[in-house]
This record gives C-alpha cells, sequence and structure tokens, in this order.
C-alpha cells in the first residue's frame, strides 16, 4: 500500500472492486451509524433538552406498597425467562406488513372444529361415567356388612419385618390403606373399673320380694336423707343467716347507717384543726448513727453468742448419746405415723378409682336407683308399670365412667320474632295494594 | 453468658395438658364436630393429678384433654369428612334458599358418608375386645330401635338398630348362649355367654315411645354413639353368624316367599318380618358343628380341687340349661309380652307359637293338642284344654334362672305370683344368713326337703291325733305329683351308683391292715393349711387376718341366726302339738 505514493486526480470506477476502493463513503456510513445508534439509545445527549434529561424524583425513599402489593405487582409482570423474546431495540419492525401465521389449531376449518370437540366430549364423558359406576359400586351403603373385619389379612409384609426401620415402613404403607399411626395402649384401657350395666338391685325387680323391696327403699331413703339434710344446712348457712325486709325499709336503714356519723363528724370537725401535729402519740424516728464503739461491742455480742450456742450443742450431743433409746423410740414412732398414712392414702386412692373423676366444672347428676313404691306394684307382667328412663340412665353411666364428662345442656331461649310479609310483596296484590288505590282513588 | 431462662409450663403437667378450647383451635373443628370425632374414635377427656398446674396456672376447672391424644386424632382422615360435611351443608343450605332444586338433588345424592370399619378395628383389635364392650352398644341399639324418626337422628337408624339387634338375639338363639334374666322395672336384663365373655343388656319394657327433655339428655351425643355402635353390632353379628355356619345377612330354608305374597310384599321386607318374629330356624352354609363341648382338663387339679370341682358341677348345669324347654311346646296368649318370651324360649330349645293375627311367624294354632304350656297373663280364660298347664310368663324366667324346670303349681292362671328374684346376686351372699324360705325360692331341691321335714312333723302331729286339713293336703298332693317324677329320677341314679361300686374283685391277696388314724388326715390338713397361711406376703398379711376375722364373724352369725330360728321352729312345733291336744 505504501506504493501508492502518488495521488491520482482520476480514478476509474469501472470494476466492482475499483468501485470499492475509491469511492469514499465513511461520511455516509458514519452518519448510518450514527442513525441506528439513535434508533437503538435515542437521541444524543446533546439535542436533548434539559426537561428531557432530567426528572425530578417523586418516588418516595420508603416504597408506600406493602411487600404483599410488591409481590402482586410482581406477579403481573412478564416472567424473567422470557426476556430473550422480547425485543432488545427500539427499531421498528423493517417490514411493516408482516404476515401472521396461523397454528395447527386454528388452521383447522370450521366444518371439522365442532364435531371434533364433541367428538373428545363424548370419550371424556364414558371414561368419566365408568368412573363413577365403580365408585358408586364401591361405595358401601349403610347396614351393609360383608367382611370379617377382625379376620381380614390387611397385613403389609413390612409391618413384621424386624429389620426395616421406621421410616422404611412408613414409605412402603403410605397409600396402601393401612394406618401408619398406632394406638397407644393407654386409649385401649378402659376409663373406669365399674361395669358398663350395673347389676340391678333385686328390688327393682318388677315382683320383688318383700326383704328386698325393703331393702332398696332403706337405700333411697338413706340418699334422700341426706340430700334433705345437705340442703337444710346450706339454707341454715345461707338464707337463713339474713333476714328479709322489704325495699323501702333497706332504704330507710342504709339512710340511717350513712347519716350515722355525720353529727360526730361535724361536732368534732372543729377540735381536729386543732391538733393537727399531734397525729400520733409515739414521737417521730431519728435516723441515730451507731458510734464505732458500740458496732464493735455488738459484734463482740454476736461472736459470745455463737461460741454459746455451739458449746450447748456440743453439750447436747454428749446428752443424746445417753438418751439413744428415747431417739429411736421418737423415729419409730414417727414411722409408724407415717405408715399409717400410707396404709389410709392406698385405701382413698381405691376407693377414689370407684367414683368418677372431675373432668368438668358441672357435677353429676345422678338420680339414685329407680324404685317403685308398694302401691304401685301390681305383681304381674300385664299391670307392670316402668320406672326411670334408659337413655337418661345410660347417659349418666357414661358420665360416671368417665366417658361423657357432665355438662348441663345450655339451650338459650330464642326470642319470638314475629314474621309478616310487607304489604307490597303479598302475592294476591289485588286484595292489598291495587284495593288500597282504588280506597284513594275514591 | 447467663443461661436462656426455662418458660413455664413447657415440661411437664402442665406440657402434657391441652383444654378443649386449644383442641378445638388445632384441630380446626366446631364443638360439634369435635365432640363426634371424640366419641367415635373414643377419645375421653382426662383428669390431672394436679389441676393448677396442667391448666398451665389458670384456676377453675376446664376439661382436659392429653396433647398426645388431641395430636393421635390430628392424624385421622375422618376429620377431612367432617370438614366436607360443613360444606356440604351449605351448599344444600344455599340451594335450598335458592330453591335451586336441580343442585340441591345433586348434593344430597352425592352426600359425604364417614367410613368407620377401620375405627371399630382400631379401637377393637381383638374380636374378644369388641365383645367385652358390647353391654353398651347392645343396650343403647335396643333403646333406639324403639324410637320413632326424630330430630338428630338419622332416618334410617332405628330401623337399622332394630334389625342388628334381631340379628343379634339370632345369634344367641343359635348358639345357646343365654344364661340369665331378670325383669325389673326398668326392662329386661338378659346375660349370655359368648366366646367366654358374659355381655349384659338391657331391653326397654314395650311401651309406647316418651320424649326426652331436652335439659335431661343430650341426644345428639347419645346418637353419636348409636352411630358407632351401629357399625360395631354389624362386624359383631357377622363374625358370629360365621362362627355359628349361618349365612350372614340370615336366610330361612323352611320360609319361602309364595307367589300371592309376592306380589303384595317387598321381599326385604317379607325377610325382615321373619328375622324379628325370632321363630324359625336359620340356614346354616353347613351342617358341621363348629364347636365341640370342651371337656374340662384334669391338668392342674392337685392345686385346688374344689375349684375345678365347682367349674365341672357348673358346665354341667349349663348343658342342662341349654336344653331346658327342649320337648315343650307352648302358645302365647295376647296379652303377653312377645318377644322376649320368645327369645327365652327358643334360646333353651322350646316351641314357641302365637296368635295367628297378631304377627307374623306363628307355627301353629291354640287348638293344637300338642302344646304342653299355655302362658297366659290374664286371670281366667273362658275356654281351657285339659292337655296343657296354664301358666303365668314369670315361670319361663323363674325356670332360666334356676336352672331348672319348676314346679307350674304356684305359677297357673290366677295364681298370687311367688316373687321374681333376681340372679345378679353377689357372692358375698354366701357369707349371709338366709332363711330357708328365701333359700327355697333360689334352690327347689332345698323346698323339697323342707316340706318333706314339714310332712314328717305333720304326720308326728297325726299320729297323736288323726284330725288334719283337708285343703292343706290337697295342696301337698298337687306338689308331690309334680316331684314325683324327678323324685324316681333321682333315685335310679342312685341306685345305679350303687351297682357300679360292688364290683367283684378279681383277686385277693392277704395284706396288712393299714389303721387310718381319722383325725390324722385332718390334722395335717390343718398343719399344711396354717403353714401356707405362714407364706402370706407381709405385705398382704393384715388384710388377710381381717379378712378371715370379717368370715368367721359372719359365720358365727349365720351360726346364731339359725340357731335362733331352730328353736323357734321347735318351741311353734311343741305350741302346735299343745294346741292340738287341746282341741
Amino acid at each position: 500500500m505504501a506504493v501508492t505514493g502518488v495521488k491520482r486526480k482520476r480514478v476509474s470506477k469501472k470494476t466492482k472492486q475499483s468501485w470499492r476502493k475509491y469511492t469514499k463513503i465513511n461520511d455516509i456510513e458514519d452518519f448510518l451509524d450514527e442513525q441506528r445508534d439513535e434508533e437503538r439509545l435515542g437521541a444524543p445527549l446533546e439535542v436533548l433538552s434539559n426537561e428531557e434529561l432530567f426528572v425530578v424524583d417523586s418516588t418516595p425513599q420508603t416504597s408506600l406498597l406493602s411487600s404483599k402489593e410488591k409481590r402482586k405487582l410482581r406477579a403481573t409482570r412478564p416472567l424473567k425467562c422470557f426476556a430473550a423474546l422480547q425485543p432488545h431495540t427500539k427499531v421498528p419492525d423493517p417490514i411493516k406488513k408482516r404476515n401472521r401465521v396461523k397454528t395447527s389449531e386454528e388452521r383447522k376449518s370450521s366444518f371439522v372444529k365442532p364435531n371434533e370437540n364433541l367428538k373428545l366430549k363424548k370419550m371424556t364423558a364414558l371414561a368419566e361415567r365408568r368412573l363413577d359406576e365403580i365408585k358408586r359400586e364401591q361405595k358401601q351403603t349403610r347396614g351393609e356388612y360383608t367382611k370379617d373385619i377382625w379376620n381380614s389379612n390387611n397385613v403389609h409384609p413390612i409391618q413384621k419385618d424386624p429389620w426395616a426401620n421406621t421410616t422404611t415402613k412408613i414409605h412402603n404403607l403410605r397409600n396402601t390403606g393401612i394406618s401408619i399411626k398406632n394406638v397407644t395402649n393407654d386409649l385401649k384401657l378402659k376409663k373406669s373399673i365399674l361395669p358398663a350395666i350395673d347389676i340391678p338391685h333385686p328390688g327393682m325387680s318388677y315382683n320383688p320380694s318383700f326383704k328386698d323391696h325393703q331393702e332398696l327403699l332403706q337405700i333411697v331413703a338413706k340418699e334422700e336423707m341426706k340430700t334433705i339434710k345437705e340442703e337444710k344446712h346450706l339454707q341454715r348457712v345461707t338464707r337463713d343467716m339474713f333476714r328479709k325486709i322489704t325495699q323501702d325499709k333497706k332504704e330507710d336503714e342504709w339512710l340511717i347507717e350513712m347519716s350515722q356519723e355525720l353529727d360526730n363528724k361535724i361536732s368534732t370537725e372543729t377540735s381536729d384543726t386543732e391538733d393537727l401535729d399531734k397525729i400520733s402519740i409515739n414521737p417521730p424516728a431519728k435516723n441515730k448513727k451507731k458510734t464505732l464503739k458500740q458496732r464493735r461491742k455488738q459484734k463482740e455480742q454476736l461472736e459470745l453468742e455463737k461460741q454459746r450456742k455451739l458449746v450447748k450443742l456440743e453439750k447436747k450431743k454428749v446428752g443424746d448419746i445417753q438418751r439413744l433409746k428415747g431417739i429411736k423410740m421418737n423415729i419409730e414412732k414417727v414411722e409408724n405415723k407415717q405408715q399409717k398414712l400410707r396404709e389410709l392414702r392406698k385405701i382413698k386412692a381405691e376407693k377414689k378409682k370407684k367414683e368418677p373423676k372431675v373432668l368438668s366444672a358441672m357435677k353429676i347428676d345422678d338420680p339414685g336407683l329407680d324404685f317403685q313404691l308398694g302401691e304401685n306394684i301390681s305383681g304381674n307382667l300385664r299391670g307392670l308399670q316402668k320406672e326411670g328412663n334408659l337413655l337418661s340412665d345410660r347417659f349418666i353411666s357414661m358420665q360416671k365412667r368417665n366417658i361423657l364428662q357432665a355438662s348441663r345442656r345450655a339451650h338459650k331461649k330464642k326470642a319470638k320474632v314475629k314474621k309478616y310479609t310487607k304489604s307490597g310483596h303479598k302475592e294476591n296484590w289485588e286484595a292489598t295494594v291495587a284495593r288500597k288505590n282504588k280506597l284513594i282513588q275514591k | 453468658m447467663v443461661a436462656k431462662r426455662k418458660k413455664k409450663y413447657t415440661v411437664g403437667e402442665g406440657a402434657q395438658f391441652m383444654t378443649r378450647k386449644a383442641a378445638l383451635k388445632k384441630l380446626q373443628l366446631s364443638l360439634n364436630d369435635f365432640r363426634r370425632l371424640c366419641i367415635l374414635k373414643g377419645i375421653y377427656p382426662r383428669e390431672p393429678r394436679n389441676r393448677k398446674r396442667a391448666q398451665k396456672g389458670h384456676t377453675g376447672i376446664k376439661t382436659l384433654y392429653y396433647v398426645k391424644d388431641i395430636q393421635f386424632l390430628l392424624h385421622e382422615p375422618i376429620i377431612w369428612k367432617l370438614r366436607d360435611y360443613k360444606i356440604f351443608n351449605r351448599k344444600v343450605g344455599r340451594a335450598k334458599a335458592l330453591k335451586d332444586f336441580e343442585n340441591l338433588r345433586r348434593y344430597l345424592n352425592n352426600h359425604p358418608t364417614l367410613k368407620l370399619d377401620n375405627i371399630v378395628k382400631e379401637r377393637y383389635p381383638t374380636f374378644v375386645d369388641a365383645l367385652r364392650d358390647l353391654d353398651d352398644c347392645l343396650t343403647l341399639c335396643f333403646l333406639f330401635s324403639t324410637f320413632p324418626s326424630l330430630p338428630h337422628i338419622p332416618r334410617d337408624q332405628s330401623a337399622l338398630c332394630r334389625r342388628l339387634t334381631m340379628e343379634f338375639l339370632h345369634a344367641v338363639i343359635e348358639a345357646k348362649a343365654l344364661r340369665k334374666v331378670f325383669i325389673s322395672i326398668k326392662g329386661y336384663y338378659y346375660q349370655a355367654e359368648i366366646k367366654g365373655e358374659m355381655v349384659t343388656w338391657i331391653v326397654p319394657h314395650h311401651f309406647s315411645f316418651e320424649p326426652q327433655q331436652k335439659s335431661e339428655v343430650d341426644f345428639k351425643i347419645m346418637s353419636t354413639f348409636v352411630e358407632f355402635y351401629i357399625v360395631m353390632l354389624g362386624f359383631i353379628n357377622f363374625r358370629l353368624y360365621h362362627g355359628l355356619n349361618l349365612y350372614y345377612p340370615p336366610k330361612f330354608s323352611s320360609v319361602s316367599i309364595s307367589e300371592t305374597e309376592k306380589s303384595l310384599v317387598d321381599e326385604e321386607i317379607f325377610v325382615s318380618e321373619r328375622v324379628c318374629a325370632l321363630n324359625f330356624p336359620l340356614s346354616k352354609t353347613s351342617e358341621v358343628a363348629e364347636e365341640e363341648e370342651i371337656e374340662i382338663d384334669n391338668f392342674n387339679s392337685e392345686e385346688n380341687p374344689e375349684k375345678i370341682e365347682e367349674a365341672k358341677r357348673e358346665a354341667e348345669k349349663i348343658k342342662k340349661l341349654k336344653t331346658l324347654f327342649k320337648g315343650l311346646k307352648f302358645y302365647l296368649n295376647r296379652e303377653v309380652p312377645r318377644e322376649p318370651l320368645v327369645f327365652i324360649i327358643r334360646c333353651f330349645g322350646g316351641e314357641v307359637s302365637w296368635d295367628k293375627t297378631l304377627f307374623v311367624g306363628a307355627t301353629f294354632d291354640e287348638n293344637d293338642e300338642s302344646i304342653t304350656h299355655h302362658i297366659v297373663d290374664r286371670p281366667s280364660m273362658p275356654k281351657q284344654y285339659i292337655s296343657r298347664y296354664y301358666i303365668q310368663p314369670q315361670w319361663v324366667f323363674d325356670c332360666v334362672n334356676a336352672r331348672d324346670l319348676l314346679p307350674v303349681s304356684k305359677y297357673f292362671m290366677g295364681e298370687v305370683l311367688p316373687p321374681h328374684l333376681s340372679p345378679f346376686i353377689d357372692k358375698e351372699r354366701d357369707q349371709q344368713y338366709i332363711p330357708p324360705e328365701e333359700r327355697a325360692l333360689y334352690d327347689p331341691s332345698i323346698l323339697e326337703q323342707q316340706y318333706n321335714k314339714d310332712a314328717e312333723m305333720e304326720e308326728e302331729g297325726k299320729e297323736d291325733d288323726s284330725e288334719d286339713d283337708n285343703g292343706e293336703e290337697e295342696d301337698e298332693d298337687v306338689e308331690e305329683d309334680k316331684q314325683d317324677s324327678t323324685m324316681e329320677e333321682v333315685e335310679a341314679e342312685v341306685i345305679e351308683d350303687n351297682t357300679n361300686k360292688k364290683k367283684p374283685k378279681l383277686s385277693v391277696t392277704t395284706g396288712e391292715v393299714y389303721k387310718e388314724v381319722p383325725w390324722k388326715k385332718d390334722q395335717q390338713d390343718r398343719q399344711a393349711f396354717k403353714l401356707r397361711e405362714k407364706l402370706v406376703k407381709n405385705k398382704h398379711k393384715k388384710l388377710y387376718k381381717s379378712m378371715m376375722e370379717g368370715r368367721k364373724e359372719r359365720a358365727k352369725e349365720i351360726w346364731l341366726l339359725r340357731k335362733k330360728r331352730r328353736l323357734h321352729d321347735e318351741k311353734q312345733a311343741e305350741e302346735k302339738k299343745t294346741k292340738k291336744k287341746q282341741k
């Protein structure tokens, strides 16, 4: 290239090669480059006005949006993975009218389309119907028992495998219908030692012997007497402690009682003001400091006291050796007492087993044994009179056996609301609305 | 660094318990659903040792559950069904309000159902476990079978209860498992022995339904119990039937639906009516008896021969009881409660029938000459047959409890009945004084003895002077006739025993005479007993001592009362004699 020393004035640009070599298109290329850049990146900064270049930052420093709202906003934006599909230049599409290519689905003719849909629908419906039928067949109706649940060998081999660990077992048993959780022994135990059905007292027979019947009545009467006594006691301690007076009398008494101190106060008010400084008889306390000597003396006294006590204790030890027999006796006494207490506690615990546990704040409302008075006993089946209610009997028995907690049904009485329809809403409008109009017209 | 401060109630009792409210929150269920779930799963509230600590410092009494129990409930798939119910109810309510009947029907047709089989299996891992808890189940099912359709109770529940209980009764009949019966003012008590388990249940008297007060019983809760028990009873029935070689939905070979009836009656109803009649034997899958009578082994007879002897005697009695009414034909009059009597009579092998128009299932008419007992509960009958006894229903119940056929004389029509005694008496009763009259009520043989004794006395009296009361003798004659047959049998047996004993010896050898000192053995026994007494643990010594003392005291009391009675009787007899002499 260095060979070309002389610049020729005219150069032939006949061939493509020479054209390319000798024409100067730098300025055009630069211009085009510039234009492309402009298209791509926007106008150069020099061209832009101040308003276009600078914007007042109006976004608040702390975002107004809550994290939840931000998350929502972010969710509306297109996914990042689709960013590559987005155009990355601002250059418009050079082909203004680009043909949109239809998908194969869209290209199908309108005759085929509905037919195909129908077919699909039919197919799915058929499959669904079959599934439904199977489901219905498998569904057990109430009161249909077709298997022996205690003999069914629904046992997975992994359950008996001694080498498999729990995670393996759980993994294998999942979705087999065998429960993974096993029941604790505590749940299998009965909650009370009481029998489900109490042995009936022989006096509860429909035709009891005289002795049995009397025995039963004795038991019932004793219970009743107990409750009456309790009630009486409660009344004596609560209601009977107070007297009954009318409201007016009560108010009068209140007024008298409250105004009793008033006269005295008025009379003594003047004297009170005189000796305000003599509030207490005792003189005011003074913060008197002890001298060093006093402190030393106190310390010495304490020390002496301690020594005296120690000497006394030593002396007592020597004395105790002589008293060994007595001490032994004492220990024995205490142990005996504790033994007795232990036994008592055992008996108490044994007794408590038979009593219902406290499961709720309510108490069990036990009506006691069922009984019939002598005049109601007919002595034959035909004239038998029923006594007691089996349902409530079961209910209370369950409460006693700790199966149910004692509860009182809280049934609130609903206020009775009178219902009526608005006159305009009534169906026979002619009788109501039209009649009114007629009346108005008249 | 200071160690991290421990929070209160994170360990120990405070962490073990949970209030009901907390449980509801944890399970995200409503109170009603929670209650239902707890009943179905058998989880009950607990009582803590220290309430204040268990309630995390709160005073007052709250309903507490174990945290572990609630965690156990957390795994239950039924919880999801309960939540489905909630949604279902909401949908149905909405459809109803909008009068959208098309959707309403669709919702109602596939309502969610709870499947309780695995819960039954889970709560009762073996069949025997289920039998142990059958008392409550049967009583409630029998009770609910008498209920009409009520709010809070599914519409088909009482019908289902009726079906299942009747099927159960059939199983008891086939197994001959009934042991004791008792008519109380509450209802009929039954006790059956199934697979060695004693099952007791109460059946209400047949009266019309009386509505319950809401404040007294929570109907919803009891209904939930029944919901579970129905499933349990169904599976128990299935197992029992298969154990007895019967078809489970019961089938009858003897009864077939005729053409005319076919057009009139639904077949299902036809069968269920026959089931309720309790009077037809069920058809069997095979004729082979599955459970043979088991002989009691003689293994450890050295340990306590008395007990084994007693058990053998008991087994013998039960064997006899199973065929108590065999060969007897009963006819029930209209006013007699049909169901309990048919059940009992059929349990012990008797044949029974009733008036055709009363209920389906009558097998023979009133005018059948082979009827042996006609059960009546009215003072008189216009037309009577000579060939049968007219007795009151109590006879059947008393026979079962006595485990023997009692003399009928006391139970004739119109007679004042002897008291109906409870068979459920405690064992301690043998340590009480029982007057001879009462003992006779339990054991008819004693009555016989006493009667004989009385007769002897009477004869003695007669010897002294030949006066007698005609009326008394007639009564005695009747009784004697009844007892004659049984007496003869006993005598025959005794004679047989004697002949067996007198077998000739094969050879005779002269041997040394072994002198048995009569008191030696007693002494040895006593010594052995004392030694055994010494072996009682220190722990139980006091209890044993007090027990023995009590026993002695009671025995002494009985002895004293017996003596008194004897003296009294003797005195009276003498007085009678002197009176007669004076006459």
